[in-house]
């Protein structure tokens, strides 16, 4: 059982990784055609001065894009992962705070945001549900970095196995 | 120690272990290519960013001191309004609300400042949310920005559609009683988009999410029903 599930991992690991950077090249290309949008997303959380807020509003979606295509290469997985669950903790921090203080403003996840339309509610669960769903992938990558069809396996050979843990 | 197999075993000991530091080395420079490749991207958006904007503008004649809104009317109460022309909450405010607040102007009570932002560009193929805020700025040149703007709202185009061309744009101009000539050049050659970009960049740096957003006096009308704004009014004049 256990030597099965370890022969498995490294394409259960695939999986996990191709899905998490087809969220992150999702994210990141709905934001990258209008900048200022972006900018204007994170600063509707109201927790940083606007031309903070801009410069990460128009840094975000290339960092984002840039994890997707490592986490697509399968390269440098584990620093790749890591970062990814710092930046989801950080956003979902973020519509936990816009949340508990009242905001009424969509998260900016996947495209525009900032604005939303009056009458409308924000759907903040939903949106901390979906962002803890793909915390859980990066925390498997986190922990078992060693995927099948990976740079990082083409480029360092075959793994001991207790290299990982 | 010194038999045979013991070298070997050594041997094969050393091999694993010079195997393994070439791996972590490795490791190392993939790990360090990665960051790097990380802040080469972040630093791509801001360049990128810091290219795109304009920070010289040319407010059209009625704007504000500030140059982030058209001033309509001159009572003591002012009135800020916040629309993207294609937001159909926007449309259902002037519906709902534009006749009183028209009525508000003519009655000498509010001085209203209407910021067209371009919030939603992303809403239509053509950026038309800054396009028609930009020919409002054309509309202000002609002193009809009151009209044009109501216009702009009757004939408010879909979201996720190309919106109305700029031939379009120039046409409801004409019909609201602009020149062709001057009216038509103001907005193929984008005269105000500079100007949109400030009034949008200021209306986020003061907080404003949404659109419609109505102040009355600095204070905001959440639900902005006539009854609602007419009483933020009369309290503020109080």
């Amino acid at each position: 059982m256990n030597t099965e599930l370890r022969a498995w991992r490294p394409w259960l690991g695939l999986a996990v990784r191709l899905g998490l950077a087809v969220v992150w090249l999702w994210a990141g290309w709905s934001k990258v055609g209008d900048l200022a949008a972006s900018g204007r997303a994170v600063h509707a959380y109201q927790v940083m001065p606007y031309d903070v807020a801009m410069v990460i509003g128009a840094a975000l979606p290339f960092v984002e894009l840039a994890l997707g295509l490592l986490l697509l290469l399968g390269l440098a997985t584990r620093l790749t992962a890591g970062v990814s669950a710092a930046l989801l903790l950080v956003f979902v921090a973020g519509i936990v705070s816009a949340w508990s203080r009242g905001l009424t403003i969509d998260c900016g996840c996947f495209g525009v945001g900032g604005e939303l339309p009056a009458g409308e509610n924000p759907s903040y669960l939903p949106e901390i549900l979906r962002d803890i769903g793909f915390l859980a992938l990066a925390g498997f990558l986190l922990i078992w970095p060693r995927t099948a069809v990976s740079a990082d396996g083409a480029l360092t050979g075959e793994p001991v196995e207790d290299d990982n843990e | 120690m010194s038999s045979r197999k013991g070298r070997k075993d050594a041997a094969r000991v050393v091999r694993e272990q010079l195997a393994r530091e070439r791996r972590r080395k490795r490791t190392l420079w993939i790990s360090l290519g990665a960051v790097l490749v990380l802040i080469v991207a972040g630093l791509i958006g801001w360049s990128v960013w810091s290219s795109q904007g304009s920070d010289e503008f040319t407010p059209p004649p009625g704007a504000n001191e500030t140059g982030t809104g058209i001033v309509v009317g001159s009572g003591p109460v002012t009135v800020d309004i916040y629309e993207d022309y294609i937001c159909p909450a926007c449309r259902q405010f002037e519906q709902t609300s534009g006749a009183t607040i028209e009525q508000l102007i003519t009655d000498g009570k509010v001085r209203v400042v209407y910021h067209p932002v371009a919030y939603l560009d992303r809403y239509s193929s053509t950026e038309y949310s800054t396009r028609a805020s930009a020919a409002s700025g054309c509309a202000a040149e002609g002193d009809t920005f009151a009209e044009f703007s109501k216009a702009l709202f009757e004939r408010q185009p879909p979201e996720g559609g190309a919106g109305l061309s700029d031939d379009e744009l120039i046409d409801i101009g004409v019909e609201a009683g602009l020149d062709r000539d001057a009216f038509g050049s103001c907005v193929r050659d984008g005269k105000y988009r500079p100007w949109t970009e400030h009034v949008t960049a200021e209306a986020s740096r003061a907080n404003v999410s949404g659109t419609p957003t109505v102040l009355v006096d600095g204070e905001q009308v959440r639900e902005w029903t006539p009854e609602n704004i007419t009483a933020a009014v009369e309290a503020a004049g109080r």
